[in-house]
């Protein structure tokens, strides 16, 4: 075989192989260690130690779908266990449709937790909100305008967590999880704006815009995909869907680099042939 | 006169309200109970959007369906859907005060949309692979230094780069601290920049493709 058809291998080979080799780690864990990057450490201690205290109230965006649940959810599950156990108090919010979906799923991932805390007192899930940025600023002066009810359906002023609870000035911090912008709406509306304090978790992809304010200072630290949530399991010492995910993601990468040099030995093959 | 209402009007008002909320925005964003009614105004505004949208949507497939149009059954499925979801959403409001206490809504959304939308994210890897092998092509000396960088920074993202070689930690750290954050710092100072720019001519007028896709 001519070294040159390497750079044009049919894509269902790729997909074929890229399957059956990531079934492998599912079969067979590896476990390669992982390193914290300093991003996500800064993220771990800015919520837990002194950094927390108790009763201090924070809300958790999610900013992400059920189609990005595999990149968020395992640091948003860590933060929640975190916080909880911290002492801090929760207000759950989101902009994705599906936000009941991963509101559930976290009440499964973090079951021990939740179970040790009351609804309304120690957590409320205030539910879907919309508007863009608008709706952040918003929320930043006047909570209850935004969810004059729970998501439940139970009256904002009934809920004795949220006595006393009107705007920014009585949050003591924000977590916002994202595929999309309201990372950025919270870091303008309210960061930048009162200086509430924020932490980012976001897919993959928000690394390189996260990145740059959490250098800047604007974010208390960054996860940053499924690789920020094995950082943040690893941290908090209970290793869960990212962990399991990290060995997938090695395989892939290295399946992948491994595609790309034979491409590029294909390519070169054929410069070489034809100057020849 | 209709041409003022629909044109003039809408780029004073936009202006107007834009002076507002940078007013409040920079001096008086903790006392400031107009710009909370804006903002409300805003957020109301946004919500009848989405109610537009979805008229909208439903035309345009209905549209489609008449015409019987390349693919209208796809067309079709997506209005059933709608409809079944808006309904069954209707009645779980009705009945306890929350859309999603209805059985079929919960079935049709753990069922069918959860696991959809769980499995559409994750096959965009396998594309990704096959355009990376196609793209990544080390053609010339720019695309050479932007191959290593990506492979750098994956085997800095994947634990198995650790594995193989510590150094792949240092080197992938460097490209994406030293190499990409400040380019990305610079991208976003420009596009901020830009943006004020952009929000000038509109205040002045000069700006005018936000309104009905017109030109200057």
């Amino acid at each position: 075989m001519s070294l040159s058809k390497l750079a044009n291998i049919d894509r269902r080979v790729f997909y074929w192989i890229l399957f059956i080799a990531l079934m492998v780690p599912f079969l067979s864990p590896i476990g390669f260690p992982i390193t914290i990057a300093p991003n996500t450490q800064d993220l771990y201690d800015g919520i837990t130690g002194d950094q927390v205290n108790e009763g201090d109230v924070w809300i958790m965006n999610f900013g992400y779908g059920v189609s990005a649940w595999s990149e968020c959810h395992p640091a948003v599950t860590v933060c929640t266990k975190a916080l909880f156990r911290e002492g801090a108090k929760i207000i759950f919010i989101g902009i994705h449709y599906d936000v009941e979906l991963t509101y559930n799923k976290l009440q499964d991932t973090c079951s021990e937790d939740f179970a040790d805390k009351v609804y309304g007192e120690d957590y409320v899930f205030l539910g879907y909100m919309t508007g863009g940025e608008s709706v952040v600023a918003q929320l930043g002066s006047d909570i209850a305008s935004v969810f004059p009810q729970d998501h439940f359906g139970t009256p904002y002023g009934d809920i004795p967590m949220l006595e006393g609870v009107e705007d920014h000035t009585d949050i003591a911090g924000v977590l916002s999880s994202d595929t999309g912008d309201y990372g950025t709406h919270f870091m303008t509306q309210w960061q930048a704006a009162y200086g509430t304090k924020m932490a980012e978790i976001g897919i993959a992809m928000n690394g390189s815009t996260d990145l740059p304010r959490w250098q800047a200072g604007n974010f208390f630290g960054v996860s940053v995909g499924s690789r920020g949530g094995a950082e943040l399991e690893a941290l908090i010492g209970e290793l869960g869907e990212a962990t399991t995910a990290m060995d997938s993601i090695s395989v892939s990468h290295l399946l992948l680099i491994l595609a790309i040099i034979l491409g590029n030995i294909g390519v070169l093959t054929e410069k070489l042939g034809g100057k020849k | 006169m209709s041409n003022v209402l629909k044109q003039e009007a809408v780029y004073a008002v936009t202006g107007i309200i834009t002076i507002l909320m940078i007013l409040e925005y920079f001096f008086f964003a903790e006392t400031q109970a107009w710009a909370e009614t804006i903002r409300t105004w805003a957020v109301i505004i946004f919500n009848i959007s989405l109610f537009l949208g979805a008229i909208r949507l439903i035309m345009a497939h209905s549209v489609r369906i008449q015409e019987k149009r390349r693919d209208w059954q796809f067309s079709g499925l997506l209005l059933v859907f709608f409809v079944i979801m808006l309904l069954t959403g209707i009645a779980g409001y009705i009945a306890t005060g929350v859309q999603t206490n209805n059985g079929i809504y919960n079935w049709m959304f753990n069922y069918i949309y959860t696991p959809l939308g769980a499995t559409l994210y994750p096959i965009t890897g396998f594309y990704i692979f096959s355009a990376a092998y196609r793209a990544f092509r080390a053609r010339n000396i720019d695309a050479a230094l932007m191959l290593l960088a990506g492979c750098l920074v994956m085997l800095y993202n994947a634990p198995v780069g650790e594995a193989i070689w510590i150094g792949f930690k240092d080197l992938g750290y460097w490209v994406q601290f030293t190499g990409q954050v400040p380019g990305m710092r610079t991208l976003a100072i420009v596009g901020a920049l830009g943006l004020i720019a952009f929000g000038f001519r509109a205040l002045l007028g000069k700006e005018r493709g936000f309104y009905a896709g017109g030109g200057e």
